[in-house]
């Protein structure tokens, strides 16, 4: 028998995660809320150019996920971590330095992301300064967590710290991959990838961090937490090893699925769908897994309200986990993508499964962590409700928003025109949905805001626990048997389990992005597709800065519904010049892929400073500041350099002549806007002139010669 | 076009056929080792969240 080691827990570090994952809960739904009544009432930016729903947007997804969620995640971690190997963290320096660290990437983002300073990349907007912070913390947290591996007391690595080492791992390949870029300057970095392999590479990324942020490490909290909570074990420990390995090699593969019917070659879709649907089986073992470890314990559900967060949570995710893999199917996948249905769905993820499991966490901990009773049972009851309510109220209106606007989109008159021909009025029709959005948006924010109350109040009845103190035989160096089994060799070893998990996803990652990286030539070229101008590029990089890519897509799918609306169907080889790649996953307003030459300048001048002026009833918030503020030029060569040196075909020492042709090509839209009645000084210094040549030249590379046409 | 990207890059049939192979192999590996293993080490490995002793003072 190993002689008894006394040790100690460090709490303090757990209940600073705590705090945070409160406080930035409430900041990332408050954005989000706030985001939601820009959908009703758009003038709700104040004219403000910083707090416009397309820099909101980012700003709440990254607070929600990262902040909250992130927090979240440490803060169970750093708990489960040290009680389930019996020692405390490797280094407090460490935990200290990733927590500040964490806190202070979080503020970067809130910062630089209203300031317009975004990659585009969905859920990786932060430009490559903040993401070289991000991969220096997580290598802190990856330290930490593994130097507390290795020193710890207990041999056997329980399945929830397999599926933190998965997370750890995949996050650190996903933000690598989706992250290669040369910078430009200080806050400005083209992507490495273009087009297609941008898309791809985003989406492998996009998905996956749903698969590896939002839910593995949550699911670790689910197999330590649940059984804390209910007081017995996990219902089946052989299905949760069979859950880990299946669900960490399926889902990486699921990013696909997100460009059905796209640009993106057929067979990736395909791979992306059928790895989407095989989801289902893993996802819904661990459910049950989780809801089974209640068996015996029903009668407590009714009176503990962690545990009724916690089977709200689990049902969540089981129900997410449905949709999720039915929304891939690609029949269904053509009525709600790019509509409110995917906001819906997503939301039942990130409120119902990771807001409800966070909430009953940190209700659980809270006594704990300062040794007193928590404040009021009742209060957190009724906090149950508002959340239970408030995630109902989101997610039905839009799922009904997504479905009748899809419809909308969708339907023709006998005579073969598009009944709604006018895409405004699809979104009009849905106006009274996002209301009641706001509503459940509101409710869960109420929700939220009194756990923070209890949990204040939780916390002055008592004293912070900084150190627990505890006591645990040192490890025994472990002596093989005969008939080991290789299940039982791994759980002793978290190196391999290291290596084996990180093979597990490399396999899918490889599989479906590298033939599209090694295949770069074949994508089809198309002769008439030339690289953007100058002007063109500053344009671009507006439409980036203003978060366009948030309500408006830039992807023409082949069914008759969309080439009647837009045009034609948008073709691989017309994108391989962007980077990065605005195909954008939300129609709040219709496609701009074909929109180049469809309205002449003046209207495009007279939309950004009012929309309402040409489009009456519209949701689009005005852009005055792109009137008045000038066309920064300095960087201009810089990124024309980056271009070719990313095979971007300009001449020679085009870089030193592109400010004089940027000047020329605006004085040009700026005369065309004067014969238009556009009167201002210093017209072709205005970033509006920028914004119209992109706009401008959208989709046209391809459109065919009218002159042609009539012969 | 997605015909003449599968032409170009020749035969990738095969990883398909290679991605359900693996996946195969290790679902049904980790099911199966899972169902053969040790009923005392499992129970020992269930049981470790309940292991600790933290002060509960609520309900």
């Amino acid at each position: 028998m190993s002689k008894i080691e006394t040790f100690s827990y460090d709490n303090k570090i757990v209940r600073n995660f705590g705090v945070a994952t409160a406080i930035w809960g409430l900041v990332g739904m408050l954005v989000g809320l706030i985001a939601a009544l820009q959908l009703i009432w758009p003038e709700m930016n104040f004219t403000t150019q910083y707090i416009t729903f397309g820099r909101l947007r980012p700003l709440h997804t990254n607070a929600a996920i990262f902040a909250f969620v992130g927090n979240g995640i440490f803060t169970g971690v750093y708990y489960s971590l040290q009680r389930l190997l019996k020692t405390r963290m490797f280094s407090d320096l460490l935990s200290k330095v990733h927590f500040w660290g964490w806190q202070l990437i979080i503020v970067a983002a809130a910062i630089t992301l209203p300031l317009g300073i975004t990659s585009s990349h969905e859920y990786a907007e932060l430009e490559w300064p903040i993401d070289i912070a991000i991969a220096l913390v997580w290598v802190v947290f990856g330290i930490n967590m593994f130097g507390t591996i290795l020193k710890r007391r207990e041999n056997h690595l329980y399945v929830a710290i397999w599926f933190y080492i998965a997370t750890w791992v995949t996050v650190t390949v996903l933000h690598i991959g989706n992250n290669l870029e040369i910078p430009v300057h200080m806050w400005k970095s083209i992507p490495v990838f273009a087009g297609v392999q941008d898309a791809l590479v985003q989406w492998w990324y996009g998905h996956n961090a749903v698969a590896f942020f939002l839910t593995t490490p949550y699911l670790g909290l689910m197999y330590y937490f649940l059984p804390k909570a209910a007081n017995r074990p996990v219902y089946s420990y052989k299905l949760s090893i069979v859950h880990f390995w299946a669900l960490i090699f399926i889902y990486i593969w699921a990013g696909p699925h997100h460009l059905l019917y796209t640009s993106l070659p057929d067979w990736a879709q395909s791979l992306g769908s059928v790895f989407s649907l095989m989801l289902i089986a893993p996802s819904w073992g661990g459910m049950l897994n989780g809801l089974l470890t209640l068996r015996g314990a029903w009668d407590r559900v009714r009176r503990d309200p962690i545990l009724k967060f916690m089977v709200v949570a689990v049902t969540a995710y089981g129900m997410s986990t449905l949709e999720g893999p039915l929304l891939s199917i690609k029949s269904i996948n053509a009525i709600s993508h790019f509509t409110d249905w995917t906001v819906g769905h997503v939301h039942i993820g990130t409120l119902g499964w990771n807001g409800m499991l966070t909430f009953g966490v940190l209700y659980w901990l809270w006594p704990r962590l300062y040794n007193t009773k928590l404040h009021s049972v009742s209060l957190a009851n009724t906090h149950f409700w508002l959340g239970t309510l408030g995630v109902m109220f989101y997610a039905i209106p839009l799922y009904w928003a997504g479905w009748t606007q899809s419809m909308m989109w969708k339907k023709f008159t006998p005579d073969g025109f598009l009944a709604f021909g006018n895409f405004l009025e699809t979104v009009t029709q849905i106006i009274p949905m996002y209301m009641i959005r706001a509503l459940g948006g509101t409710i869960y924010l109420l929700g939220a805001i009194i756990m923070v109350y209890n949990l204040w109040k939780t916390a002055k009845a008592g004293t912070l626990v900084e150190n627990v103190e505890a006591s645990a035989p040192a490890r025994e160096t472990y002596k093989s048997h005969t008939g080991d089994h290789w299940h039982r060799w791994i759980e002793r070893r978290p190196v391999q389990m290291l290596i084996f998990s990180t093979i597990a996803i490399l396999i899918g990652g490889m599989v479906e992005v590298f033939p599209m990286l090694l295949i770069d030539e074949n994508v089809p070229k198309i002769a008439s597709v030339q690289p953007y101008t100058p002007l063109e590029i500053e344009g671009r990089d507006i439409y980036i800065r203003e978060g366009c890519i948030s309500c408006h897509s830039q992807m023409v799918r082949p069914f008759r519904s969309e080439t009647e609306r837009y045009g034609e169907y948008s073709k691989s080889g017309e994108f391989i010049y962007d980077r990065p790649f605005l195909w954008g996953s939300k129609r709040t307003g219709p496609d701009l892929h074909r929109v180049g030459e469809k309205y002449p300048h003046s209207w495009h001048y007279n939309h950004m400073y009012d929309p309402e002026s040409m489009s009456p009833g519209s949701i689009m918030p005005a852009y005055p500041w792109l009137i008045n503020q000038e066309i920064n030029t300095a960087y201009t060569p810089a990124k024309v350099n980056v271009l070719k040196m990313l095979n971007t075909p300009y001449d020679d020492g085009y870089a030193e002549r592109a400010v004089a042709d940027l000047e020329a090509q605006a004085k040009t839209i700026a005369d065309e806007l004067r014969d238009q009645g556009i009167e201002q000084e210093n017209l072709e210094q205005k970033e509006i002139v920028a914004l119209i040549a992109y706009l401008q030249r959208l989709g046209t590379d391809i459109k065919p010669d009218p002159v042609t046409e009539n012969r | 076009m997605y015909k003449h990207i599968l032409e170009s890059a020749g035969n990738i049939n095969w990883m398909a056929i290679f991605a359900l192979g693996t996946f195969f192999f290790i679902f049904s590996v980790s099911a199966i080792m899972a169902f053969k293993s040790d009923k005392g080490k499992l129970n020992h490995m269930s049981n470790l969240p309940l292991q600790e002793d933290d002060p509960i003072v609520n309900s």
